[in-house]
C-alpha cells in the first residue's frame, strides 16, 4: 500500500479532489484543512456530526438531573420556607435550566473528544505544518499501481503538489 | 514529479515540502513572541496589586469583616458591587463569541478571542469575591449540596443558590467555549514552537490536525456550545439581578433588574472589550486585524445598550414615582439628592449621556476617544452597582435603622487587586495563545482568496 498526499490551495478543489476519488472508489481519504471548510470535510464525511446527539443526551440528563435533584432534597429533610410547598416548580426551574445548559454543554465537548478522535497520541505522518498554514493536503491510501492513477487525478484538480508519504 | 513507477514507491517517499509560513500566522504568532520592558513592567505591577489584595485578604480572615467596614445596615458592600461588576464585565465574551456567532457576523472574528479570554478571567476575579464578602469563608462550601452528616440540603428556593449554579455553569462553559475555540490555534503554535512551548501545545492542542472530521466535530460544537451560551449569558445577569430583586428591598424590588441587568452586563463588557483590545491592537501592530471597522461595530453596541440603561434608570424613577409607595419613592429620591448622589450622577453622565456622543460617526472610529470612553463606561458602571447596592441598603423601610456607608481601605485594596488578578491572567494569556483566533481569520482569507480566483476565471 502507498499513501499519496495532494496539496491544494483552495478549499473548492481539494473538495472536487476528494468527490473524483470517492466516485472512482478509493475510501481511505483524509483531508487536512487550516480552517473549517463544509465543503471539504462533508466530501469526505456526507453525514451531520453526531456531536449533535451528544448536546441532547447531556441537556435531557441536565433537566432531569435538575428538578429530581431539587426536588428529591426538598423533601427529603422538609423545611417550609415562605410557606411555599416543598415542590415548588418555579425556582426548580432555574436549577434545572443551568445544568441544562451545564451538562449539554460538557457533553458537548466530549462528543467534539469522541468523534474528533481526539486526544491523539501519534500525528499522521502525512500532517505537515503547512496544513495549519493555508494549504489543504487530501491523503490517500491506496495500491502501488493505482499510484500514477491518483496522482494525475490530484494534479488534474489543480494539486500544486503531490508526494508520497508513509503508509 | 512524473508518475512514480509501481516498483519504486518505497523509494519516492519523502517529507511533505515546506514553503514558508502563511502571513496570518507569522503576525499573529508574533504578539506571542518575546516581551518588552514595558510588558514586564505591566505584569510587575499587576503582580503587585494581586499579592496587595491577597494579603488584605489574609488580614481580614484573620480579623473578621469588621476591618472592612461591615456593620449594620450595609452588608453587601464594595465587594458584592465589585462582584457584579466583573460578572458584567464577563458578558461580552460570550455575547460576541456565540450570540455574533449565531447571528453569522463575521466581524467578530478579530476580537472574539480577546472577548472569550476576558470573560473567563473576569468570571474568575468575581468567583473570588463570593469568597471573599463572606464572614466565614471556609465554610463557603455550605452552600453545595453536599450529603453531610446533618442530612441537611440547601435552600433551592434562595436567590443565592440560583447564583452558584448560575456562575458555576458560566465559568465551566466559557472556560469550555474558549479551549475548544483555541484547540486549532494551539495546534497552529504547536507546528511552530520550539523548547517547552512545544510541549505545552502539544499536550494542549490534544494532536489537532485539522482532519475532516475533527473539523466537523469543532464546527458542530462551537455551534452548539453557542446555541447553550446565548440563553446562559442571558440567565446570569439575570439570576445575579434576582439576587437583589427577590428581595423587599426598596429600590431592589422590581421586575425590570433582569433585563436591565443584562443590558448593563453587555454595555460594560463591550467597554471593557475596548479598554483591552485598543491597547493590544496597538502595541501588537495588529491594525490589519482588528480594524476600525471593529471598533465602529463595537461603539454602536455600546451606544444601543446605554440607551437601554438611560431606558431602565428611566423607568426604575419613573415606576417609583407612579406606585405612590413611599419608601420607593423616598429611595429614589435618596439616590439622586442623598448621600450618595455623586454615584448617582457619575453613573448617570458616564453611563448614559457620554456614550450618546457616539451618534457621530467621526468619533466612533476616533479610537483614542474610544479608549478615554470606554474607560469611563467602566467606572460608570462600577458605581452603577455601588448605587444599587450600598444605597438601596443604608435606606430601607425604618429611617431609625439608616446608616451610612464609607468604603473602607481593605476594600478598596481587594478591589485594586481584583484588577490585579484580572490583569496578571489576561497579560499571560498575551504571550501563551493567540489573542486573535488565527484559524478564523484564516477561514476569511481563504474565503477571499477562492472568490479571487473564481473571479479571475
Amino acid at each position: 500500500m502507498a499513501r499519496l498526499v495532494g496539496i491544494f490551495e483552495l478549499p473548492g478543489q481539494a473538495a472536487a479532489a476528494v468527490v473524483q476519488l470517492r466516485g472512482r472508489g478509493y475510501t481511505d481519504i483524509e483531508t487536512y484543512s487550516p480552517a473549517p471548510f463544509t465543503e471539504v470535510d462533508d466530501a469526505v464525511h456526507p453525514k451531520p456530526s453526531r456531536v449533535r446527539l451528544m448536546t441532547l443526551i447531556g441537556g435531557l440528563v441536565g433537566v432531569v438531573t435538575g428538578y429530581a435533584m431539587t426536588i428529591w432534597m426538598a423533601n427529603n429533610w422538609q423545611i417550609m420556607v415562605g410557606g411555599k410547598p416543598f415542590s415548588s416548580i418555579p425556582p426548580y426551574t432555574i436549577i434545572a435550566f443551568e445544568l441544562t445548559i451545564l451538562f449539554g454543554g460538557v457533553l458537548t465537548v466530549l462528543g467534539l473528544f469522541l468523534f474528533g478522535k481526539l486526544p491523539k497520541f501519534k500525528i499522521d505522518p502525512a500532517y505537515s505544518s503547512r496544513f495549519s498554514a493555508e494549504d489543504f493536503g487530501v491523503v490517500v491510501r491506496c495500491r502501488e499501481q493505482d499510484v500514477a492513477e491518483i496522482d494525475a487525478l490530484l494534479r488534474e484538480n489543480d494539486a500544486t503538489e503531490v508526494t508520497l508519504v508513509e503508509s | 514529479m512524473t508518475p512514480p513507477r509501481t516498483d519504486t514507491v518505497a523509494g519516492m517517499i519523502r517529507p511533505v515540502p515546506m514553503p514558508p509560513d502563511s502571513q496570518v500566522n507569522r503576525d499573529l504568532l508574533a504578539v506571542m513572541k518575546g516581551a518588552s520592558s514595558g510588558y514586564w513592567f505591566l505584569l510587575a505591577l499587576s503582580l503587585f496589586f494581586m499579592h496587595l489584595a491577597g494579603g488584605i485578604w489574609v488580614y481580614q480572615v484573620y480579623w473578621g469583616l469588621g476591618i472592612a467596614g461591615y456593620a449594620h445596615p450595609v452588608f453587601w458592600g464594595v465587594y458584592i458591587v465589585t462582584f457584579v461588576f466583573w460578572i458584567g464585565i464577563a458578558h461580552a465574551g460570550t455575547l460576541i463569541s456565540a450570540i455574533l456567532f449565531l447571528f453569522r457576523a463575521k466581524w467578530r472574528n478579530a476580537i472574539n478571542r480577546g472577548a472569550e479570554a476576558m470573560t473567563v478571567f473576569a468570571v474568575l476575579t468575581a468567583a473570588q469575591f463570593l469568597g471573599i464578602h463572606v464572614g466565614r469563608m471556609w465554610k463557603s462550601y455550605f452552600i453545595l449540596p453536599y450529603p453531610n452528616q446533618r442530612g441537611l440540603w440547601v435552600n433551592f428556593k434562595s436567590p443565592l443558590l440560583w447564583d452558584t449554579f448560575a456562575i458555576s455553569t458560566y465559568a465551566t462553559i466559557s472556560i469550555l467555549f474558549l479551549y475548544v475555540g483555541l484547540i486549532p490555534d494551539i495546534a497552529i503554535a504547536r507546528d511552530r514552537a520550539t523548547g517547552w512551548k512545544k510541549v505545552l501545545y502539544t499536550i494542549l492542542s490534544l494532536g489537532w490536525v485539522g482532519s475532516s472530521n475533527q473539523w466537523k466535530a469543532h464546527n458542530r460544537s462551537v455551534l452548539h456550545l453557542s446555541g447553550l451560551a446565548t440563553p446562559l449569558v442571558l440567565s446570569v445577569h439575570s439570576v445575579v439581578s434576582w439576587d437583589f430583586a427577590m428581595a423587599l428591598v426598596p429600590g431592589w424590588h422590581t421586575t425590570i433588574f433582569a433585563p436591565y441587568f443584562v443590558a448593563g452586563a453587555i454595555f460594560s463588557g463591550f467597554a471593557m472589550v475596548l479598554t483591552l483590545m485598543i491597547p493590544v491592537r496597538r502595541i501588537f501592530g495588529l491594525e490589519a486585524y482588528i480594524t476600525d471597522y471593529h471598533f465602529e461595530n463595537m461603539s454602536r453596541f455600546i451606544l444601543l445598550t446605554s440607551i437601554i440603561c438611560g431606558y431602565a434608570y428611566a423607568a426604575e424613577y419613573f415606576i417609583s414615582w407612579y406606585s405612590g409607595v413611599e419608601p420607593e419613592q423616598t429611595a429614589f429620591w435618596l439616590r439622586a439628592f442623598g448621600p450618595y448622589w455623586i454615584s448617582t450622577w457619575v453613573m448617570i453622565i458616564f453611563n448614559t449621556i457620554l456614550p450618546q456622543l457616539l451618534w457621530f460617526k467621526k468619533l466612533r472610529v476616533n479610537v483614542p476617544f474610544l479608549f478615554v470612553l470606554s474607560v469611563c463606561i467602566n467606572i460608570g458602571m462600577w458605581f452603577e452597582r455601588y448605587v444599587i447596592i450600598v444605597s438601596a441598603l443604608s435606606r430601607e423601610y425604618n429611617p431609625a435603622t439608616w446608616g451610612e456607608f464609607i468604603p473602607s481601605w481593605p476594600e478598596m485594596g481587594i478591589l485594586a487587586g481584583s484588577f490585579g488578578f484580572f490583569c496578571t491572567f489576561f497579560l499571560i494569556f498575551l504571550k501563551l495563545f493567540p489573542i486573535v483566533a488565527i484559524a478564523e481569520m484564516k477561514e476569511i482569507a481563504i474565503h477571499e482568496k477562492a472568490h479571487g480566483a473564481q473571479g479571475a476565471d
